[in-house]
C-alpha cells in the first residue's frame, strides 16, 4: 500500500500539465555521472631473465625477454598525480651469495616513463604523469656484469605500484 | 407570442442547464456535444397545438490545440565503472519512458527534442554532453541520438493528433580520461506543436 501511494505521488510530480493552445510543453531530467578514482596496471610479462655472459665482452647484459611493455590507466582529479614505481623485495640471491639489486637498471620509452636503477630500500619512479588517462611505455632491464659475481642462479622479485591521487 | 416567449424561456433554461457542461468543454471538447444533447433531453421544446414554429439550434465544437509530455523519471544516474570492462555505462534506472499526447490539426507536425543545459560538469572539470547518447524505440521515436549542449536533438516526430509512448535508453561513453568527480547537467525536453 505504501509503495502504491509513493508511485502515484511520483507520477503526479512528473506529469507535466497540458499546455493550452499552440506552442511548447517542456520537461527536464537531471543527469548525474559518478567517476571514481581507479588505477590499472598491465605488464606484458612477469619474468625478466639475464643470461650468463662474459663481463669483458658484455659488460651490461640485456634481459633476454627484451623490453617489458607497461600500460597504465588511471582516473584521478584534474591535476592529480599518477605515479608508477618499482622496488625490489631484496637483492638478487643464490643461496648465501648476493648480487646487489642496484646492479639492475633500466631504460625506458614512452611519454612520462623514466630510466632508473633498482633499489631494495626505496621505490624508484618508473613513470610520472598528471591527470587521468591511459599511458603505455616500455622498460628494458640491464644487469651490470662483473667478474666478481659468484656462480649460481640469482633471483629476486620487483614490485610495481601505480598510484593515482 | 406566448409560445414564442415560452420558447425563448426554454432555450434560456436549456442554455443555463447546459452551461456547467459547456464549461467542461474547456477541458475536453467532446463534453460540449454531450452537454447539448443532455440539454435537449431535459428541456424538449414542445410546439403549441395549431401553431407552427421553427427553431434553429447551432452548435459549435471547439477543439483547442494542446500537448502533454510525461517522463517516467526526473533523473538519470550513471555509476562509476571500469572503462575496459564497461565501455558504455547504462543509467541505473534503466530506460526512460516518454509519453507524448497532442491535439493538433490534421497533418500538423508534433516534435519532441532534447538539449543539455551544459556539458556534464564537476567544478571546473567537464565531460562533453556528447558523451551521452541514446537508443530509442516506439513509433515515431528516433532510434539513435547523441546529446548536445548547443543544438536540440530530435527525440521523436509525429504528424497529427495522437498519443505515443516510447523508450529512451541513455548510455554514457566511458573513458579513462574522465577525471574523478560527480558530474551533472540537466536535459530539457521540448514538445512542440504548431
Amino acid at each position: 500500500m505504501t509503495r502504491a501511494i509513493a508511485s502515484i505521488a511520483a507520477l503526479l510530480v512528473l506529469a507535466l500539465p497540458a499546455s493550452p493552445g499552440a506552442g511548447t510543453t517542456t520537461g527536464t531530467v537531471s543527469v548525474s555521472v559518478s567517476v571514481a578514482a581507479v588505477a590499472k596496471l598491465t605488464l606484458s610479462g612477469s619474468t625478466v631473465s639475464f643470461p650468463n655472459a662474459d663481463p669483458d665482452t658484455v659488460p651490461s647484459i640485456t634481459a633476454s625477454e627484451g623490453a617489458l611493455t607497461i600500460a597504465t590507466k588511471a582516473r584521478t582529479a584534474t591535476g592529480g598525480p599518477v605515479t608508477l614505481t618499482v622496488m625490489a623485495i631484496g637483492d638478487l640471491t643464490s643461496g648465501a651469495n648476493i648480487i646487489a639489486a642496484s646492479n639492475v637498471s633500466w631504460t625506458a620509452t614512452g611519454a612520462g616513463f623514466l630510466p632508473g636503477t633498482l633499489s631494495t630500500a626505496a621505490a624508484q619512479v618508473v613513470g610520472s604523469w598528471i591527470g587521468a588517462g591511459s599511458r603505455t611505455g616500455t622498460q628494458t632491464y640491464q644487469l651490470a656484469n662483473s667478474w666478481a659475481y659468484a656462480t649460481g642462479t640469482y633471483s629476486t622479485t620487483a614490485t610495481y605500484t601505480l598510484t593515482a591521487q | 407570442m406566448r409560445t414564442h416567449g415560452l420558447g425563448v424561456d426554454l432555450t434560456e433554461r436549456a442554455r443555463r442547464a447546459a452551461e456547467p457542461l459547456g464549461r467542461l468543454a474547456a477541458v475536453s471538447g467532446p463534453f460540449l456535444v454531450l452537454g447539448a444533447v443532455v440539454a435537449g433531453i431535459v428541456f424538449p421544446e414542445t410546439p403549441a397545438s395549431g401553431q407552427s414554429r421553427t427553431a434553429s439550434h447551432s452548435a459549435s465544437h471547439s477543439v483547442v490545440a494542446r500537448s502533454k509530455l510525461v517522463l517516467s523519471s526526473g533523473s538519470l544516474l550513471f555509476p562509476s565503472a571500469d572503462p575496459d570492462t564497461v565501455p558504455e555505462v547504462a543509467a541505473t534506472g534503466g530506460a526512460l519512458t516518454i509519453q507524448v499526447r497532442a491535439t493538433v490539426s490534421a497533418g500538423d507536425p508534433v516534435t519532441l527534442t532534447v538539449v543539455a543545459s551544459d556539458d556534464l560538469r564537476s567544478g571546473l572539470d567537464a565531460i562533453p554532453a556528447s558523451a551521452l547518447h541514446w537508443t530509442g524505440s516506439g513509433p515515431g521515436f528516433a532510434a539513435l541520438g547523441t546529446m548536445s549542449a548547443a543544438v536540440p536533438q530530435p527525440v521523436g516526430n509525429w504528424s497529427g493528433s495522437g498519443a505515443w509512448t516510447g523508450l529512451q535508453t541513455y548510455l554514457l561513453t566511458n573513458s579513462w580520461s574522465h577525471p574523478t568527480g560527480t558530474f551533472t547537467t540537466t536535459l530539457l525536453y521540448t514538445l512542440t506543436t504548431p
